[in-house]
């Protein structure tokens, strides 16, 4: 927020910067800048202290420099100039002899993020990796990484990539984390950096002496690795053995990660190994931490798909407590839905039964549907639930429970008596489309079962004027023709005047055509109707909403601890595939490089390979705002990029076209009235890029031919070309409409 | 790998914000307003969140967010410990990990988070060892500075940094040699309606602060390490002497650390240390409701129990409530409907009257609670947080 009154604060500031006293009293100078920072962290702006804040870093007090460098890091960018003055203090810095003072100085440095400044930073970073003070180092290896970066992704220095890799053998462990970190970021484009066998078991040996971050991210970087022979990957997976009990579940979560991988043709292994982490993983699912608790819930879930029965002897520690958020709730409903067994089904029951009548809606729901899932082994315990559940007439329980019915009797068809039994009363609680559907199409299939299936649809067709779901609409059509057949007699009358209704008085399209449809199907006789509607149903067998069978580990051991156990696998596809999209690439390259049998990867690769020759095509941008003195101006300024006239006949509809070229994002400045002569319109758009296309249409009277004009703020032809062609097929459009 | 982060407070204010590499604007927080507008309560956000170019993964501790930055694939659980590290860390620097505090330390806070991450990458979160690099504020020290114009940094190396293990710093000194566990043991329980333990665990800890000099080896045994499931170490524990032998033996860091933490879960080792009933009654013809809770202890412990809170969180309906607790305090917080706590005693009996004002409105409410006395079990979940010494350490230097 800009604040009002930051000119004062800086002028303030300023003076007592520059005060002689002030800078003569350490404390006195030091609470100044100290305000200085507070005010920055505020979101005021104060690079207007800029030159004072430079002279302020030449001191010996190592707290006064630091906040001067902080200060830096925020206003170089804004100042570049005189950023170069504070770069020669740095430099002096970087040769102090304490290892602090140098190691502030040139992580400072780094950190400048200005063009220009790769020359002075350069040298110093090679000293720093030479520096025999291990801060110092971790400092320099790091800094190679953001000095790469300023650079800009073009070349890779080979004698740094050597020197890096040299490093690997140093005596600090986060030395050696850093390297492979630095080496991973420069060497991004060629997939990373390499791990081979000295590598890998450099890195093995040296694992019990890092960090837990140091370990988490040497156990990724080690997926890389194939081992060559069995005996040597059995070695190790002996030395790994202890980080699945270590107390950090990230470092769990990689070991298991590594394990599934490496044994990926060991099939008892990795079972093994899911039985060793699943102490840990439970610890980690009752964490304090709720979100770590949420995201060992997911890999848990994704562990069940495999070996269902895994955590069946543990299904109450997923019973929900009340206080916990709903994003974990839901999790444990899923994860209970899918370790029932014989032997705790009663239990996981009867406390998903209590969910359902949680205060929360979503929640409540949610168990619901859980227990309709149970259903399809445990029918008639969860029929009889859900059946007391409607006794409760709570109008967002009903709903989905009847949906669950629905879903149900197709795949249990056993349970079919029961849920008909059930069903009389429920559509006074029913208010939603979803469950109204479910109803409808309920009562039409089984209507012979329900003795007042005729009167509860007679209702729905009463009120089908006020209505609002076209897709309400057409299921009560289908389910009162269907109850037609089986009840003539009841349903004759009901049935005329819906399909009267239907065909004379409505206005969705689709529910009026529907309707035209029965009719016009009675007209051909009552044994055509029933050879059309009750032709055999799908054979449940088809297993379209059945689970899917389980799954081999394999297929999701290169998911495991990465974020799509978080958002399923079908989502992070569309998500990835839409961030990859916008970045213009595969960004993902560490996880396409150890890609083993999962499927996913690949087949993300081809989509994004095809992607990308659409990304750099034209993408107008939808709501560019223009104003008309601006766009007078920009017109003015830029030369004719573009010419050429197209055929035209008769007079100009300007709303028509103007709403067909809002469609296509090219939004209209100005135009003349219709018919005047001559018509003439301006137009502007502009692409992801910032680039801006302005067009003059003008129709002279005399011929029939539209003249267009283009100008563009950026010449590049490529853009311009498919802008013309964008605009030519909705200037042919429209003309076609007319002609 | 973690870009930037962002600290939020309740009401949606960002006050304060760090780039490891280039700066990310602000509006990024948008994406995490939206689903913490979706989610209605604040706690109920989830903890990783999708946008156009980032991945959002965030941390809820004491009303604060703490919101990450992150551009490429990471491994989420990675990311949630850090964040709490870094949350830790606030706590051990200034007592509290609160907006107040980190406003207050703002320099400090910049100075950890600047040595706790590079680049976005981990580099010193070891406690000991940042407090060598940046000395924690006191009250002690903020005069001695104000006096003598002296820093809070350290002005060497830490030495910990260079030792061979990575934990302990070198060449340490006390003239009294100490070393003191706490062990800490957490009972997580689900009773039913009718008193019954539906699932009962024990989550315990060992917390160590170790003041011994040169480099001590320490060994730990248990009298029945066998109740112990699901240990997890800290680093500095000898693993393969604890898979063979049930014994601990390590080389203690300097200072506070947590040694173990552990689980007991076989059901009928966890004894509940309290009992709780309740009942729930209306009023024919009223809008108002009668609801008791009786909390005590159980007679077989043998040990007091200090310190109960009890927090019953009311459907929103609910307008107002009249309480009278046999002993201890009260408060009824109208906003989130929440009615904590009781301190300090045996044996509580608590009534209350309810009302939910509208008529109109009775009828949700009846059948709300109605549902839940007759069918919720777990309807009280006890947790209690019980510190006693349970089983008494052996030591040998």
């Amino acid at each position: 927020m800009p604040y009002l009154g930051s000119e004062d604060v800086v002028k303030e500031l300023k003076k007592a910067l520059c005060n002689p006293h002030v800078q003569a009293d350490r404390l006195r100078y030091r609470n100044a800048i100290q305000r200085v920072i507070r005010h920055m962290t505020q979101g005021l702006d104060m690079s207007g202290v800029f030159m004072e804040m430079v002279k302020a870093s030449a001191t010996v007090d190592i707290v006064q420099k630091k906040l001067v460098y902080l200060y830096m890091c925020t206003y170089a960018p804004l100042k570049p100039d005189l950023a170069l003055l504070a770069i020669n203090t740095l430099c002096k810095d970087c040769s102090d002899p304490n290892p602090m003072v140098r190691g502030l100085a040139l992580r400072s440095m780094c950190s400048l993020r200005m063009p220009g400044v790769q020359e002075y930073i350069q040298q110093p970073i090679l000293n720093g990796l030479r520096d025999k003070a291990s801060y110092v180092r971790r400092v320099a290896v790091l800094g190679c990484a953001k000095m790469h970066n300023l650079h800009g992704d073009s070349e890779v220095d080979g004698a740094l990539v050597n020197e890096l890799y040299s490093l690997l053998r140093d005596q600090d462990p986060i030395v050696v984390v850093n390297c492979l970190r630095s080496l991973e970021e420069i060497l991004k484009q060629e997939g990373g950096v390499v791990i081979n066998k000295p590598i890998a078991h450099h890195l093995l040996n040296r694992m019990p002496k890092l960090d837990q971050w140091g370990q988490a991210e040497v156990l990724n970087f080690l997926l890389r690795y194939e081992p060559r022979s069995e005996e040597e990957l059995f070695d190790i997976l002996n030395l790994l053995d202890s980080f699945l009990k270590s107390s950090s579940p990230g470092v769990v979560m990689a070991a298991t990660k590594l394990f599934l991988i490496l044994a990926k043709k060991f099939p008892h292994v990795q079972t093994d190994v899911l039985v060793q982490v699943k102490g840990p993983l439970l610890a980690a699912c009752s964490s304090e931490s709720r979100e770590l608790c949420f995201a060992a819930l997911c890999h848990v879930r994704q562990i069940l798909r495999s070996l269902p029965g895994h955590f069946s002897s543990h299904y109450k520690k997923f019973f929900c407590s009340y206080s916990e958020p709903h994003y974990i709730k839901l999790q444990k409903v899923e994860v209970l839905c899918e370790l029932v067994n014989d032997e705790n089904v009663q239990q996981v029951l009867e406390e998903l039964r209590g969910y359902c009548t949680d205060v929360s809606a979503d929640f409540a729901q949610a168990a619901i549907f859980a227990i309709g899932g149970i259903a399809r082994t445990y029918t008639d315990q969860c029929v009889q639930i859900l059946t007391e559940l409607l006794g409760l007439r709570q109008e967002h329980i009903t709903t989905v429970v009847v949906q669950t019915f629905r879903d149900l009797v197709w795949l249990c068809p056993q349970c079919t008596e029961a849920v008909c039994q059930a069903l009389p009363g429920c559509e006074e609680n029913i208010q939603d489309s979803e469950g109204k559907q479910a109803l409808i199409w309920l009562l039409g299939v089984h209507g012979e079962r329900i003795p007042n299936a005729p009167y509860v649809l007679e209702d729905f067709v009463e009120n089908v004027k006020s209505e609002t779901f076209p897709a309400v609409k057409m299921e009560l059509l289908t389910a009162l023709l269907r109850l037609f057949l089986s009840r003539p007699a009841e349903c004759q009358d009901t049935l005329g005047r819906l399909l009267h209704y239907c065909v004379e008085e409505e206005k969705d399209m689709a529910v009026r055509d529907r309707g035209l449809f029965y009719y016009r199907l009675l007209l051909a006789g009552i044994d055509e109707v029933k050879r059309i509607l009750c032709s055999p149903k799908s054979d449940p067998s088809l297993g379209l909403l059945e689970d899917p069978a389980e799954r081999p580990v394999n297929s999701w051991a290169s998911d495991f601890n990465t974020l799509v156990p978080v958002y399923g696998k079908a989502r992070w596809a569309s998500i990835s595939k839409c961030q990859g999209a916008e970045r213009r690439g595969p960004e993902l390259p560490n996880t396409a490089s150890f890609a083993t049998a999962g499927p996913l990867i690949p087949d993300e690769n081809k989509e994004r390979a095809q992607e990308l020759p659409d990304s750099g095509a034209l993408m107008l941008v939808p709501n560019c705002q223009l104003t008309a003195e601006c766009f007078e101006k920009t017109w003015f300024s830029l030369k004719v990029a573009h010419q050429q006239v197209c055929r035209w006949r008769g007079a100009v509809h300007p709303d028509t076209l103007q709403m067909a070229l809002q469609v296509v994002n090219i939004q209209t400045i100005a135009m003349s009235r219709a018919g005047a002569h001559p018509w003439k319109a301006y137009l502007s758009a502009q692409d992801d890029t910032g680039c801006l296309f302005l067009t003059e249409l003008l129709l002279e009277s005399e011929n029939a031919e539209m003249q267009i004009s283009v100008k563009q703020s950026e010449p590049r032809t490529e853009t311009l070309n498919s802008f013309i062609s964008v605009l030519e097929t909705v200037m042919g459009t429209i003309g076609d409409i007319k002609s | 790998m973690i870009h930037s982060l962002f600290l939020i407070n309740c009401s949606g204010d960002i006050f304060l914000e760090k780039h490891w590499k280039s700066v990310v604007s602000q509006s990024v927080c948008d994406y995490f307003f939206e689903a913490q507008e979706k989610a209605a309560d604040v706690e109920n956000v989830p903890p990783v969140i999708s946008t156009p170019h980032h991945y959002l993964i965030s941390i809820y501790r004491d009303k604060l967010f703490f919101v990450s930055v992150i551009q490429t694939e990471v491994p989420p659980l990675f990311v949630i410990e850090f964040l709490h590290r870094v949350a830790d860390t606030f706590q051990d620097y200034f007592g509290e990990c609160s907006e107040a505090a980190i406003k207050d330390n703002v320099v400090i806070v910049y100075e950890l988070l600047e040595e706790m991450l590079d680049n976005g990458f981990p580099l010193a979160t070891e406690s000991n060892i940042l407090k060598e690099l940046i000395k924690p504020p006191t009250i002690l020290r903020s005069v001695v500075n104000s006096i003598t114009g002296s820093s809070n940094v350290g002005d060497t190396l830490p030495t910990g940094q260079l030792s061979n293990i990575p934990w302990r710093r070198a060449g340490v000194k006390y003239t009294n040699n100490e070393a003191y566990f706490d062990v800490v043991e957490e009972i997580d329980a689900i009773i039913d309606k009718s008193g019954s333990t539906v699932f009962a665990e024990i989550q315990g800890v060992i917390d160590a602060c170790i003041k011994l000099s040169g480099m001590p080896d320490l060994s730990l045994s248990f009298m029945n390490p066998r109740l112990l499931d699901d240990v997890s170490f800290h680093p500095c524990i000898r693993f393969k002497r604890w898979e063979s032998e049930r014994v601990l033996s390590f080389i203690p860091p300097d200072g506070n650390f947590r040694l173990i933490s552990y689980r007991v879960s076989s059901q009928n080792l966890v004894a509940i240390p309290v009992y709780v009933k309740h009942c729930i009654s209306f009023k024919e013809n009223s809008s108002c409701g009668r609801f008791d809770i009786t909390i005590g202890p159980k007679q077989n412990m043998g040990k007091t129990i200090e310190g109960i809170t009890v927090t019953v969180h009311m459907p929103k309906v609910v307008l107002n409530m009249n309480l009278t607790p046999t002993q201890g305090s009260y408060t009824f917080d109208p906003v989130t409907k929440v009615r904590p706590p009781l301190i300090n005693c045996k044996q509580v009996f608590l009534q209350s009257l309810f009302c939910d004002g509208r008529e109109g409105r009775r009828k949700s409410l009846m059948s709300w609670l109605k549902v839940k006395i007759l069918t919720k079990p777990g309807e009280h979940t006890v947790l209690c947080s019980c510190p006693w010494l349970w089983r008494e350490p052996h030591i040998c230097c």
